[in-house]
């Protein structure tokens, strides 16, 4: 996401433009999509929590303080704890553990599969599960680390070293695919 | 101080503190080291990306017409939000409205407490004035209609020679009145005056008003051997009686 574009929404919300939204939904719509699908499971709930984002993204645009946060960091801080609200009303937390179990495995559907992400998709892959798993349960689970160990039977050092290792390794893909990026740019 | 920073990375809080899971108290904690320390800065900014390249990860296509609704969404929040300025607009005139005609209102109200008060007060001046003269007319009536009043024409003397009184005395109910018919006039510096002796004491009657008509009757104070006496006097009235200006005399 180049830092312009970025500028110029945030720019738009000051101005309570609702072009913003527009922008933003373009940009991000589909990341966020996939950030609220994943914690709740569930298309039609993934659409009524993004709806509800953007509505909260709109009212407390505001709030947003670009030294303190990325937009992205933002969006997804909004995105999540909509979806886990949602998932909390709706679901008991042993219906949650139920679903996990099944879902675990990263399904590729048909209407997923978009051109501009596929590369990264491969890469995704190349990260080793174990660190995927920490991950997602800690960016969408809503998981605290030491929640995080409880429900992975894996101790609270584990989880820590893992998260930064994972971290490390999604670096070297985000830095790979950014360098392909440009590179294609410049051709 | 790095022993400081480590412990700080080591721990969750900015992890946590990039997801917005941190309380009050972590977040100004974590926000207090990434504005200190440029390692904790680059840390965090390192997160950041780390999320957005992970979430985009995870993209999903949204669905048809979601957009549509959401940005339908928008604009009702948007408009419901203009509306609500609206509304708060004349919201706000209507309370100043409100608040400058209770202003005026009150300030009318307080008028007419005033009014009203002294209208009382006239009322009861007047009420007074009114028993007085309803009085004044009864004890005249008494004195003219009563068998035991006595009737005293009274002239003037050489200096006053068309002056003509009439004195009514009612010895039982104790009460007296004179009439003055006739008045003869008089330079404009002088006025005649009402004087009564009562038991010794000279009190002043007041000055006889021509204007007042011929029928008025006049009050005299009773006593028994009471003496009235009718003056000349400079305008406006004396103190005291000047004894060589006597024009009539009324014993009674």
């Amino acid at each position: 996401m180049s830092t312009l574009l970025e500028k110029h929404i945030v720019e738009l919300l000051e101005e309570r433009n609702d072009k913003a939204i527009s922008l933003l939904y373009e940009h991000y719509g589909d990341t966020l999509y996939g950030v609220a699908k994943k914690v709740v499971r569930d298309e039609e709930l993934a659409q009524d929590v993004l709806q509800e984002s953007f509505v909260k993204i709109w009212k407390k645009s505001d709030s947003y303080d670009a030294s303190k946060a990325k937009l992205f960091t933002w969006l997804f801080r909004i995105t999540r704890n909509t979806a886990i609200d949602k998932l909390r009303s709706v679901n008991t937390k042993t219906d949650r553990e139920i679903q996990m179990d099944v879902s675990d495995v990263y399904n590729l559907g048909v209407d997923s599969i978009r051109p501009e992400f596929m590369d990264v998709r491969e890469n995704l892959d190349k990260i080793e599960s174990k660190y995927q798993i920490v991950l997602e349960a800690l960016f969408f689970e809503g998981m605290t680390q030491q929640e995080a160990s409880d429900e992975l039977n894996i101790p609270l050092g584990t989880i820590k070293s893992r998260l930064k290792i994972g971290l490390r390794e999604l670096k070297k893909i985000y830095g790979t695919s950014m360098l392909l990026a440009l590179v294609l740019n410049l051709m | 101080m790095k022993e400081k920073i480590k412990i700080f990375l080591d721990s969750d809080l900015l992890e946590k503190y990039l997801l917005g899971t941190t309380n009050q108290q972590e977040t100004l904690q974590v926000e207090r080291y990434i504005v200190m320390y440029p390692v904790v800065r680059e840390t965090y900014d390192e997160l950041q990306d780390n999320l957005e390249t992970f979430a985009k990860m995870h993209a999903l296509k949204t669905p048809e017409g979601l957009k549509e609704k959401i940005l339908a969404r928008i604009k009702s929040e948007h408009l419901g939000r203009r509306k609500f300025f609206r509304y708060a607009i004349a919201a706000s005139f209507a309370a100043v409205m409100f608040a400058s005609a209770s202003y005026f209102l009150w300030d009318q109200n307080q008028s007419l407490q005033q009014e009203n008060t002294i209208v009382n007060n006239k009322i009861e001046t007047l009420e007074q004035d009114m028993k007085q003269r309803l009085e004044d007319v009864r004890d005249q009536f008494i004195v003219l209609n009563s068998p035991q009043t006595r009737r005293f024409n009274v002239k003037g003397n050489n200096n006053a020679k068309d002056l003509k009184a009439v004195a009514y005395i009612n010895p039982v109910k104790k009460l007296s009145f004179i009439n003055v018919k006739n008045l003869p006039n008089l330079p404009n510096d002088q006025s005649f005056q009402m004087w009564a002796d009562v038991n010794g004491k000279m009190i002043n009657l007041g000055i006889i008003d021509r204007s007042a008509g011929k029928d008025k009757l006049l009050a005299l104070p009773y006593a028994d051997n009471a003496v009235s006496y009718i003056t000349i006097e400079p305008k406006g009235g004396n103190s005291t009686p000047t004894v060589e200006n006597i024009v009539a005399k009324i014993n009674y």
